[in-house]
């Protein structure tokens, strides 16, 4: 242990003494300590530790903010466990914010009094930032975006090969060689976003959303400058580095003179975007965000795809990420989607709103400090899936797809984990859309 | 006017003040400003947030702990009914006996319910490692405040006893936990402001 730095310190103090709303200052006092939270988090129900339950995250927060805040903290820092913000309460604040949350929310829609747990840990988190404490390898994902464009560094060469190589999959897909995936086009309707995840890793996913473009007729097109929907930033809650990677995405549609932001299948993309970075750039949006879940939806609705749910046969499940259920009240529009493209859909239990994270959530994936406990947490969500007897797992988001896949195989469940795209595009039947040109 | 009716006017005025402030601290800065495009109704999230949310079958924490939420609602209802009866005994304690009775048995039961959950702190590994002086402190307080009130009805040579235990209560609410008495409602405000804003709550709508 060494010595913190008193600047530091007050770098930190300073993310509690925001006056902007009375959010902060109700959340951080009205705990009551009752523990009822408890079996609402993965963290506690999968480890019986009583230091994973949620208001013992709000309490290391709130007990710093009574130390510095109020009268009786600073007089009587015993009486109601008033903290000071030094190394130990840090290195329990890292290992607990960053390391034992997925910021799911579960917890904030069943705690007795009302307390935002997720805001508090945001705030917390933010705390450490400012003080220079994120672990490593999450900041080493945000600094990858802020250098090189996208979280994952990859290059403008390899990009446009890997949408190249989606362009000719696309092509053959469709059985029409004029099908494309634009690239840096203006004055289209749509932007499109990707997960970086998936010209790293699934580009497949890519030309399955092209395909559904593609039998929808739209406008659209992909920008080679900024298309990464992730913003780490969220998860570090670095308020400064949020704002950086949120203004590059406003500035590029309007760069692109688009209509719409279509957020890629990414819970955490969604939220960031969406909700948290007009709030970053203290703007609003003189465009409209939606998520693919809900474009999808409104194609099927508008009759603009025609999915046949025979072709898709195999028993099929849904796992709602939280940032899209619980963060953004989207949670019909997949469940609509699914039953208009496979014959036997069947839910998980709990799910939609109450469902239980996959474990990946909060940046823990990027965190691979916290890899045991984050797959040991996981056994909640494998059982979830086990119970439903499903040979195929849907998720609208990339970062539950990496997580769920990695269950698959620690836990040996055997099912095939797809992005809600890929689905609807396995749904489409070619000579359809061929009818249809 | 007897010394413990001072006592206990000088703290109701201290509590009355105490709470005063950390209200004005609350509503002084206003509503959070989103500049994201609501996606719902912030009225029927905030109207839903005091209403079905908490509905025990909607809320997790009450139905996967039963017996605790019940022995919670008791409690509250108790320190609700205590207050009141703190009022009016600076009018009489010589209530019908029979409203009395039940009363005191009803004060009893909540009284009860308090040291059960008191005793579940001291006892419960999960509860004992989040509680901090604070907790018992409040818990003691109002449990004896709630003994207290059905007590005097019956043996009037308890009021100074009782009135020096209300005092010390009222001192304490604006500095300990006890001032989730505002900070509840605040909270249910700002949760349903949030969800209604993102058309979580009342429930998600397909658009």
């Amino acid at each position: 242990m060494y010595k913190i730095d008193e600047n530091k310190i007050k770098a930190g103090l300073d993310v509690l003494n925001s006056h902007k709303d009375s959010k902060l200052t109700t959340h951080l006092n009205s705990c009551v300590r009752c523990g009822l939270c408890a079996k609402s988090c993965l963290y506690y129900i999968a480890t019986n530790d009583e230091r994973f339950i949620p208001a013992r995250k709000v309490e290391l927060v709130s007990a710093i903010y009574r130390r510095y805040f109020t009268l009786i903290g600073k007089t009587m820092p015993g009486l109601i466990n008033a903290r000071k913000l030094d190394e130990n309460t840090i290195f329990e604040m890292v290992d607990l914010l960053y390391g034992a949350c997925v910021m799911c929310g579960r917890c904030v829609k069943h705690c007795s009094i009302g307390v935002d747990i997720e805001y508090v840990v945001r705030k917390g988190r933010e705390m450490l930032a400012e003080m220079g404490y994120v672990p490593e390898s999450l900041q080493s994902t945000v600094k990858a975006a802020l250098e090189t464009g996208n979280n994952m560094g990859i290059s403008h060469e390899d990009f446009v090969d890997t949408i190249e190589w989606m362009e000719e999959e696309l092509q053959d897909d469709c059985d029409d060689p004029d099908a494309r995936i634009p690239l840096n086009e203006p004055g289209k309707k749509v932007l499109y976003t990707l997960n970086p995840r998936e010209p790293k890793f699934f580009p497949l996913s890519i030309s399955a959303m092209a395909k559904v473009f593609y039998a929808a007729k739209e406008s659209w097109t992909l920008s080679t400058n900024m298309y990464d929907v992730t913003n780490y930033a969220y998860f570090s809650s670095h308020p400064g580095e949020a704002k950086t990677i949120a203004q590059r995405i406003y500035d590029e549609i309007h760069k692109m003179k688009a209509k719409r932001l279509v957020l890629a299948e990414c819970g955490h993309g969604v939220r960031a975007n969406r909700w948290e970075a007009p709030n970053y750039i203290e703007k609003e949006f003189p465009f409209d965000v939606i998520t693919s879940v809900e474009i999808i939806a409104e194609y099927i609705k508008e009759r603009r795809i025609k999915p046949d749910k025979e072709i898709i046969t195999d028993k099929v499940t849904l796992h709602d990420p939280c940032n899209l259920v619980r963060g953004s009240g989207v949670m019909h529009e997949q469940r609509y989607i699914l039953k208009n493209c496979v014959k036997d859909f069947v839910e998980m239990t709990p799910n939609g709103a109450d469902n239980f994270c996959c474990g990946g959530g909060g940046g823990q994936l990027a965190m691979s400090e916290y890899n045991d406990r984050r797959l040991s947490i996981a056994e909640i969500k494998a059982e979830q899936i086990r119970k439903t007897g499903a040979s195929v797992v849907v998720t609208p988001c990339h970062n539950c797809i990496d997580q769920l896949s990695q269950i698959n195989v620690t836990y040996k469940l055997n099912v095939h984990i797809k992005t809600l795209a890929e689905i609807v595009a396995d749904a489409l039947p070619i000579n359809n859309m061929l009818n249809d040109k | 006017m007897e010394w413990y009716y001072w006592i206990a006017i000088a703290s109701l005025v201290i509590c009355i003040t105490g709470c005063i402030y950390h209200f004005i601290k609350l509503i002084k800065p206003g509503s959070p400003t989103d500049y994201s495009k609501k996606s719902g109704s912030t009225k029927s999230g905030i109207i839903y947030s005091f209403t079905h949310a908490m509905n025990p079958i909607n809320k997790e924490s009450a139905f996967l702990n039963l017996p605790t939420y019940i022995s919670g609602v008791i409690y509250h209802l108790g320190t609700f009914l205590s207050i009141v009866l703190f009022f009016v005994f600076f009018i009489t304690t010589n209530l019908h006996e029979l409203i009395s009775l039940l009363l005191a048995a009803f004060l009893l039961l909540s009284a009860l319910c308090g040291a059960v959950m008191l005793i579940k702190r001291i006892t419960d590994k999960k509860l004992r490692h989040l509680s901090n002086p604070d907790d018992y402190i409040s818990n003691i307080l109002v449990t004896l405040f709630q003994l207290g009130s059905g007590a005097v009805m019956f043996i009037p040579g308890l009021y100074p006893v009782y009135m020096v235990i209300a005092s010390l209560l009222l001192l304490y609410i604006p500095l300990g936990k006890l001032k989730h008495v505002i900070y509840f409602f605040a909270a249910r405000y700002h949760i349903g402001y949030y969800y209604g804003w993102r058309n979580v709550w009342p429930t998600a709508k397909f658009k």
